[in-house]
């Protein structure tokens, strides 16, 4: 065991993460990153299509991108956040190409755009269609310059509380050697991402393990919205990896067993571009009614020729052909909606703060909350860097007005002895890969695209069966170097806590709103449930409180596309 | 069958023991040698780096020259064979570049229109002739010789340039000619390696290492040869295994044939006939056992 | 689908460590991939099974691997690709890299090198208010690069860091390019001429391992081609290899052949004495290859007809006259 001490130590190393990072070195603080994968495995890198901004000096307006976000979100956004987050989105997309991302350019060599769902005007910033993958390798180039300090391939166990129940810092296992460590620090900026693998299938990488939420959570910090879960309309059929929105940003059609564009019916107006929340239950409805093919519609790209393709869709050109088998530019793409996204997360403010003193969060595992009942695509790589930014900003700031921290070294006897019963206790014929698929099917039957009280509650009641068992869990695996057997009884662990909260958030929210349509309560409510659903550990089991929505200019309006 | 000879450079050059080598072999196999005699260098890969359109042109030349004639250009070499076919693959997959190579072979009245086909006699004799033929025409199994094959890197790799989708026998046609001669094939993987002659000039200390490893790990599998269809990979395998010998100090005595030797050998062509005399590390142990072998045969006669 | 995975392991832990292997028969679905058979041995078969994953889609670049001796992405080598006709598939961990547990390796040597190209954009002079102004053209190409996943198949399969651990090698030679072909950067002269030096881009061998190994197609190599002819272009030419390339091109030019006699003492610089002794070094192989007769003709080969003559040296003009 080794004690490290820093101002500032931030978890995970996504764009959130780093751009934490980079914000707090910035102001002056002693900076740890700490990461279960090395920095460019992270997951931002599967954000395809772009990042959206209102460069106003080309006159967009960033009124209008708040707007569509606010209706986006069916008015379950914070308004003042959402504000802030496109206001400020034309500088960060600057900024960002000033530190060397390669955004595809117009003919006058300026920033290029297309267009993306929910929006009326093209705003979305990208490089080809790995626009996330080109961002984060390019903050990890920001990462180098500055010389950051990066525990790479650490993973945390839990946050560490002073007396005055003030978060101080982290206890994490270091992979390589299987050694337990203790990060003190006077700010702890989680930033580790959603929570994709507590569904089956999803898009999101098996790292993806609702870490941050379940360790915030366990601290006292709120989780908020957290039944507002995202279907992705395009979505691959065997392992459900996705494909770009931006396939339909350049033109692509989707098309019923019968050839029919079918959102025609649901979305005459914004057809394939339409919000995510209303893609998906378009195209779950044509599926269910009978008129889908093997489970799935189909994404036709065929007219928009190869060239194109090729040259602005080349990586789900290739995703195509390696998973699915199909080329693009001859053959439509069978796709479904899949699990995408967490729109809730750990409650923040605009500055990334909790209510728990030296606890702060950012990206995906927080919840500003800036994407409410459904976040716009293009959006989320936009909070990443702002809200992670902002973040890293307040966490500085704060360190410097943060005293000595006084944690006793003991505390880490507590992980300690914990990982040791964990790795004592006798496997069964449980695993944890059995635990999180079961997990993962229930999560993906009763809360998905439509939902009903008692799919739900099937739901609930598997999860916390889960967790019973899972307190009976054993590892195989008794080594010491890169036990990744451990660690992943360690995330099932995180992420039935999680699930739980989900379940719970879901069944309590009698209305249909943004990704959360109950087909017992199809409309929305906004009378009883224009609020945040928030849940906090109690002694007994999770709680769930209200927290009112801010409304700046925008009155919930009926929403259409 | 009639081809478009292509020697290339060293096979006149540094090898100048492969171009009457092959001419014999040909000979045997019939095929018929229309030599390109006004044909450039492929530029090796080094013109490339300089400028790859210019070594592109250079190649689409030869290409149109072997179009005129309508005939198959045939290479002995693995650096000239996929130099050749990169650029190949350059020009048909870009129509734009092919019209602006093209408008420079115009003055010449020459133009590239893709449909020539090049190939190494080492795919001929598998894929034209059939090794079963090869066979045939050999008068002698050569069963003593344990052989390791070294391919050369540009006859391998990019495996998308090679044909080896269409073709996926080019991948074994080394070992399945050494079979054919009846010897043992030595299976290691420095056979798709490279024999580091590229950086010989820039980095010798490599390029010298490239050797020894490769010779040494043969030479410990119990290879008492190996065989080339490349001559650049022969100048270094063979030139600097002295070198490597002593820089690895390790006692390394591997003697390299060119492809066409061995064939030429199993054919009844004597050791100087294929030119084994001009070789740096002697081939006598070789020769030694193909001779053996002939002896005990000529005494049942 | 029936198919027999024989996986490369090790583990450290274990007294006497040694790396030995193991043979796992599955029944799967004809679309697994490579990963996806390994994921479902660590699931449902031996838990202990370490490798690194993520997101399946070949993009977090975790699950390089050897597969059947060759680099490439776990997760994007279908298993129906590779199995032999007993349906079977080796599995190891990456080359040229130290091994940690079965399928995991030690990345830092990696990493190293990547730092070592100084791999971030460096600007010159104040910053634009908005973005810098650049062609398309000038930046697509980057985007190739730029689809580098850094997971390292390259590294793996290079040929010169099997006989040289110094060698910058093909991944931080690909990403020192997307700085140097960048129209933001300001330090294109000096990161040239660091590549310039010993193990940068002159130490390659043109090989193609990187070429065929890398699942994103960046064509590391092809970008180390492309860094030399920059180097070569900025007037940094007292190298060997950009001395041997001028010469190639030079021959080629005058008779239409290399000349290999004259490519020695060209390569090594006729004028610089710095290189006598490595000329030296190289006369006894010449005079070994004399007494065999080996050496190449005093008086070069030409294509043969003038107007052949005329016809190469033309094109040269034309083409090199352009640039």
């Amino acid at each position: 065991m080794a004690v490290y001490q820093h101002d500032v130590v931030v978890v995970g190393a996504g764009l959130a993460g780093m751009r934490a990072t980079l914000a707090a070195i910035q102001k002056g603080a002693d900076v740890a990153m700490i990461t279960k994968v090395h920095p460019v495995r992270s997951h931002s890198n599967a954000a395809q299509g772009g990042i959206n901004a209102a460069l106003t000096s080309r006159g967009d307006d960033w009124d209008e991108h708040a707007y569509e976000t606010v209706k986006g979100s069916d008015y379950l956004g914070d308004q003042d956040a959402i504000e802030v987050m496109c206001q400020e989105a034309g500088a960060a997309i600057i900024e960002l190409e000033h530190m060397g991302v390669i955004f595809n350019r117009d003919e006058d060599g300026r920033l290029g755009t297309r267009r993306f769902g929910g929006q009326q005007r093209a705003r979305t910033f990208h490089v080809a269609d790995i626009t996330g993958q080109a961002m984060l390798h390019v903050l990890y180039e920001q990462i180098l310059k500055v010389r950051a300090r990066v525990y790479e391939e650490w993973f945390v166990t839990s946050l560490v509380l002073d007396d005055n129940k003030a978060v101080r810092g982290v206890v994490a296992i270091e992979l390589m050697t299987g050694q337990l460590h203790l990060i003190k620090a006077k700010a702890v900026i989680l930033c580790t991402g959603g929570t994709g693998r507590v569904y089956e299938p999803s898009t999101n990488g098996l790292i993806v393990t609702a870490d941050g939420q379940a360790l915030a959570y366990a601290v006292g910090a709120s989780v908020m919205d957290m039944e507002m879960v995202q279907y992705h309309p395009t979505t691959l059929m065997g392992n459900g990896v996705l494909i770009t929105e931006a396939a339909r940003g350049e033109g692509a059609y989707l098309v019923n067993k019968d050839g029919d564009r079918f959102m025609q019916k649901y979305a005459p107006n914004f057809m394939e571009l339409a919000s995510r929340d209303v893609v998906s239950r378009s195209e779950q409805t044509e599926i269910n009614e009978g008129r889908g093919v093997d489970g799935c519609v189909l994404l036709d790209l065929r007219h928009l020729g190869r060239e194109l393709i090729e040259t602005k869709l080349s990586y789900i050109n290739e995703v195509a052909l390696d998973f699915a088998n199909v080329n693009l530019a001859e053959q439509p793409l069978p796709i479904r909606p899949g699990n995408h996204y967490e729109m809730g997360g750990i409650k923040t403010d605009v500055n990334g703060r909790t209510p728990v003193a030296g606890l702060y969060a950012a990206g995906e595992c927080a919840c500003v909350s800036v994407h409410g009942g459904n976040r716009l695509g293009a959006n989320s790589l936009l909070d990443t860097i702002i809200f992670g930014r902002r973040a890293g900003d307040a966490a500085a700031a704060d360190a410097k007005e943060t005293g000595e921290v006084k944690v006793s070294d003991s505390v880490i006897s507590i992980d300690r002895d914990a990982i040791k019963n964990l790795m004592d206790r006798n496997p069964t014929s449980d695993t944890p890969a059995k635990i999180r698929l079961e997990m993962g099917k229930a999560m993906n039957e009763g809360v998905a695209v439509f939902r009903d009280e008692a799919g739900m509650q099937r739901a609930l009641h598997t999860v916390r069966e889960l967790r019973e068992r899972f307190t009976g869990l054993g590892v195989h695996d008794k080594g010491q170097v890169f036990n990744t057997n451990l660690i992943f009884a360690l995330e099932v662990g995180f992420m039935l806590e999680t699930a739980e909260t989900i379940c719970i958030g879901a069944i309590a929210r009698k209305e249909s709103r943004g990704a959360h349509f109950r087909t017992d309560y199809p409309n929305r409510d906004d009378e009883n449930f224009l609020k945040h659903t928030v849940v906090t550990k109690g002694p007994s089991g999770p709680v769930i409180t209200y927290s009112p929505v801010t409304v700046t200019k925008w009155k919930p309006q009926v929403r259409s596309y | 069958m009639k081809v478009a000879f292509y020697p290339g450079c060293v096979s006149r050059g540094g090898c100048p023991e492969l171009y009457p080598a092959t001419i014999k072999v040909c000979q045997k196999l019939g095929i018929e040698l229309d030599e390109l005699t006004g044909a450039a260098c492929t530029g090796a890969g080094v013109l490339q780096e300089k400028d790859r359109k210019l070594g592109d042109t250079l190649n689409a030349r030869t290409f149109a020259m072997a179009e005129k004639k309508g005939l198959p250009i045939m290479t002995i070499c693995s650096t000239c064979q996929g130099v050749m076919s990169q650029a190949y693959k350059r020009l048909m997959d870009d129509a734009k570049y092919r019209e602006e190579v093209n408008a420079l072979l115009k003055e010449e009245g020459l133009e590239f229109k893709g449909t020539v086909v090049i190939k190494h006699l080492l795919w001929i004799m598998v894929e034209d002739i059939g090794v079963d033929r090869v066979k045939a025409l050999l008068t002698r199994q050569l069963p003593d010789l344990r052989i390791a094959p070294f391919y050369g890197c540009y006859i391998v790799r990019p495996s998308w340039a090679l044909g080896f989708a269409e073709h996926p026998d080019r991948q074994h046609s080394l070992e399945d000619l050494i079979e054919a001669v009846g010897a043992t094939v030595v299976d290691y993987d420095g056979k798709t390696k490279c024999c580091g002659l590229p950086i010989l000039l820039i980095n010798e200390k490599n390029s010298v290492d490239m050797v020894a490893k490769h010779t040494s790990t043969a030479q410990h599998l119990g290879a008492n040869a190996m065989v080339t269809p490349c001559p650049l990979c022969h100048l270094n395998l063979d030139g600097y295994q002295p070198k490597a010998a002593k820089q690895s100090g390790i006692g390394i005595h591997m003697p390299i044939l060119h492809l066409p030797q061995l064939i030429g050998l199993a054919m009844g062509f004597s050791p100087k006939e294929m030119g084994m005399e001009r070789h740096i590390v002697s081939t006598r142990e070789v020769e030694e056992a193909i001779a053996g072998r002939s002896a005990v045969g000529a005494g049942r006669r | 689908m029936r198919v027999t995975l024989d996986i490369g392991r090790f583990n450290p832990d274990a007294p006497n460590a040694k790396p030995y292997r193991q043979e796992f028969i599955l029944e799967v679905e004809e679309y697994y991939t490579v990963l996806d058979s390994l994921i479902y041995v660590r699931e449902y078969e031996d838990p202990t099974l370490a490798v690194r994953c993520s997101c399946r889609a070949s993009i977090c670049g975790s699950c390089a691997m050897r597969v059947n001796g060759h680099a490439s992405l776990g997760c994007k080598t279908k298993l129906i690709s590779v199995m032999d006709k007993d349906g079977r598939v080796r599995v190891d961990p990456v080359g040229n890299m130290p091994r940690v547990k079965d399928l995991v390796w030690d990345m830092k040597p990696f990493w190293d090198k990547i730092r070592a190209v100084d791999p971030f954009l460096q600007p010159e002079g104040p910053e634009p208010e908005e973005e810098y102004i650049a062609s398309p053209e000038s930046m697509l190409h980057l985007v190739g690069v730029m689809g580098c996943i850094m997971c390292g198949a390259c590294v793996s399969d290079c040929t010169v860091l099997e006989v040289d651990e110094n060698f910058l090698g093909p991944a931080a030679l690909a990403k020192a390019y997307r700085f140097t072909g960048d129209p933001r950067d300001g330090k294109t002269k000096e990161r040239l001429k660091e590549l310039n030096e010993y193990s940068g881009i002159w130490d390659c061998t043109r090989c193609m391992e990187c070429v065929q190994a890398c699942p994103k197609g960046v064509a590391p190599m092809e970008r180390i081609m492309a860094l030399r002819d920059k180097t070569i272009a900025a007037g940094i030419r007292n190298t060997n290899g950009a001395r041997h390339a001028e010469a190639v091109s030079d021959f080629v030019k005058k008779s239409g052949k290399l000349d290999e006699l004259r490519l020695v003492p060209r390569t090594y610089g006729m004028f610089n004495p710095m290189s006598l002794n490595s000329l030296f070094a190289a006369i006894p192989v010449g005079l070994r290859a004399l007494r065999r007769g080996k050496l190449p003709p005093i008086i070069p080969h030409k294509v043969e007809g003038k107007e052949n003559l005329q016809a190469v040296r033309r094109i040269f003009d034309k083409v090199e006259g352009k640039k």
